[in-house]
């Protein structure tokens, strides 16, 4: 059985794949074996997104999530889709300003600044890199070192500042306020 | 290998496991139509080939690569090609005329949803009938269906390693969700595989004939520019290479072709299976399905239920005798697959009486799931 199970969720163009495929590179670099899948429709931008990792010690018989562990939510058009996969156990991210799209009653929700964030980091485009930080915080994956190292590993290398910092915001978002 | 130390362990996507793959088992040479969900595999032979001296060609269109591979393939190169299925109803003419003249190819097929353009970026298992009766009229093939990324990589080494010594196209047929999913994968240095090569025609002398073959079946082959006396054609030919309506020659043509398959199938069978053997009822599933099946049978077997399962590799020639020896004794058979109810015509013909077989099918676009595989197999449990 998988050790655990999680899904990014948002829409085409948000760097859904990408913050998947950095994380399952991070989790790889544990000694854990991934298994990474995604969903997007045809189209270039927009349509509903989704990056997959079934994580395990051992060798992952069904490597499709079937029991998701974690969600991230970041878009509108994913507010609800993933419900069905859903336990009562699961962790849920959500981008606060989708609060009131999404039907969470019965799960452990978090609702955070993630886009909010990364506008105030100056580019909306690394809401994506914000989410991952925040997730891998929250959930205890690995260390922040080894997500950032992942990061230089599979992101493009103009990426690599933004997306350190966005990470980083993605951690303080998730530590209690004083 | 290309992009690789010697034997290490990488994440790879299953279509860039068949462009390895292919590369590992010696293909130099890859025409294409990139069209989703198979176009990574054309991407990445587009890197790594000229890296090799291979040669990679986006062609005008998919009959045109088929084309493309067979000439190629013809002048003495391991050739491939990729594709869905809308492209892969397309290369089906000159898919026939490899298998009539004997040209090896490789031709993966990396399955979508729907008839005609369908559904782009979604699974789906429904072209098992058209991979083995896509092209017309009675011809050999070989279709491989792998069901994780590990299997991609060495069944693509293996679908080469057939078609050269077979003279036969290989398909390898696996759907949208393993073309696109990311598992760790040994990639190899070359050292530890087999690699099978075509048998090379050695004198061309005046009894030369490109088209006999010996007690293999299998004719050798003719290098351009070593001085043979050849002619390739898609008509019904004779030994010389000539086209014939003879009927003795014809009938003599058409069991040797279909036949060179029968006698080589314990080289081109391949199958898996968990727990047959004190099974009471078995699961018949292949590609992303047989993933869901692995864990549908443990959690049955934590209720105490006696299921097991069979999963073909080589899905055309279909592993006959393995799978009557197998089935035989079982109460029930559920056939999981996400088309409308394709193998399952193949796994009936086997049923022994007293036998119940279902078929548990999907065709919205999404996989199979563990969780629908163990209620069947609970109400197949619970019938009895």
């Amino acid at each position: 059985m998988p050790d655990f199970e999680l899904r990014i969720s948002g829409s085409g163009g948000q760097g859904i794949l990408l913050a998947g495929r950095i994380l399952a590179d991070a989790l790889g670099h544990e000694s854990l074996n991934v298994a990474q899948s995604q969903s997007y429709e045809p189209t270039s931008r927009g349509g509903l997104s989704r990056a997959d990792l079934v994580v395990s010690d051992a060798e992952v018989d069904y490597p499709l999530a079937s029991d998701l562990d974690y969600l991230v939510i970041l878009d509108d058009i994913a507010a609800t889709a993933s419900n069905d996969l859903l336990k009562q156990n699961s962790l849920v991210l959500v981008d606060s300003l989708l609060s009131e799209l999404c039907e969470m009653d019965g799960y452990e929700v978090c609702y955070l600044p993630i886009s909010e964030s990364a506008r105030g980091l100056g580019d909306i485009r690394s809401t994506n890199m914000v989410a991952l930080g925040a997730l891998t915080s929250l959930a205890g994956f690995c260390s922040q070192d080894n997500l950032l190292a992942a990061v230089a590993r599979v992101a493009p290398a103009k990426l690599l500042d933004p997306a350190t910092r966005a990470i980083r915001q993605g951690y303080a978002i998730t530590e209690p306020q004083s | 290998m290309p992009d690789s130390a010697p034997s290490e362990t990488v994440s790879l996507q299953g279509n860039h496991a068949c462009a390895l793959g292919a590369l590992a088992a010696g293909c130099r040479f890859f025409a294409g139509y990139p069209i989703t969900p198979s176009s990574e595999i054309a991407e990445r032979m587009s890197v790594e080939l000229p890296r090799v001296d291979g040669v990679f060609i986006q062609m005008e269109d998919e009959i045109a690569s088929m084309g493309a591979i067979l000439g190629a393939s013809m002048g003495g190169m391991k050739a491939m090609t990729a594709t869905s299925g809308p492209g892969f109803s397309l290369k089906q003419e000159n898919l026939g005329y490899a298998a009539g003249a004997e040209i090896p190819c490789v031709i993966a097929n990396v399955m979508r949803g729907g008839p005609s353009t369908g559904l782009p970026t979604r699974p789906a298992q429904a072209d098992v009938m058209q991979a083995r009766w896509g092209t017309h009229g009675d011809h050999p093939i070989v279709v491989i269906t792998p069901d994780s990324v590990p299997e991609i990589y060495m069944q693509t080494i293996r679908a080469f390693n057939l078609s050269e010594q077979l003279r036969v196209p290989v398909v390898m047929l696996y759907d949208e969700a393993l073309g696109h999913l990311i598992e760790q994968v040994r990639v190899s240095d070359g050292g530890d595989i087999e690699i099978a090569n075509r048998k090379w025609a050695a004198d061309p002398g005046p009894e030369f004939s490109p088209y006999a073959a010996g007690e293999d079946l299998i004719p050798e082959m003719v290098r351009p520019g070593d001085g043979f006396r050849t002619h390739t054609t898609g008509l019904t030919h004779a030994e010389n290479g000539f086209p014939t309506q003879d009927p003795d020659v014809v009938e003599q043509y058409m069991h040797r072709i279909l036949d060179k398959l029968e006698i080589h199938k314990g080289l081109i069978e391949s199958y898996e299976t968990i727990d047959t053997n004190d099974a009471d009822y078995l699961v018949v599933a292949f590609g992303i399905t047989a993933r869901a099946a692995r864990r549908a049978i443990k959690q049955a077997h934590e209720q105490g239920i006696r299921v097991g399962m069979f999963r073909p590799i080589t899905l055309w020639p279909f592993p006959v005798e393995a799978f009557e020896s197998i089935i035989d004794g079982k109460r029930g058979v559920l056939v999981a697959e996400m088309n409308a109810g394709q193998l399952i015509t193949e796994i009936e013909r086997y049923r022994p009486a007293e036998c119940r077989i279902e078929g548990l099918n999907r065709i919205d676009g999404e996989t199979i799931t563990p969780r629908q595989i163990l209620n069947r197999i609970q109400e197949l449990a619970d019938r009895e």
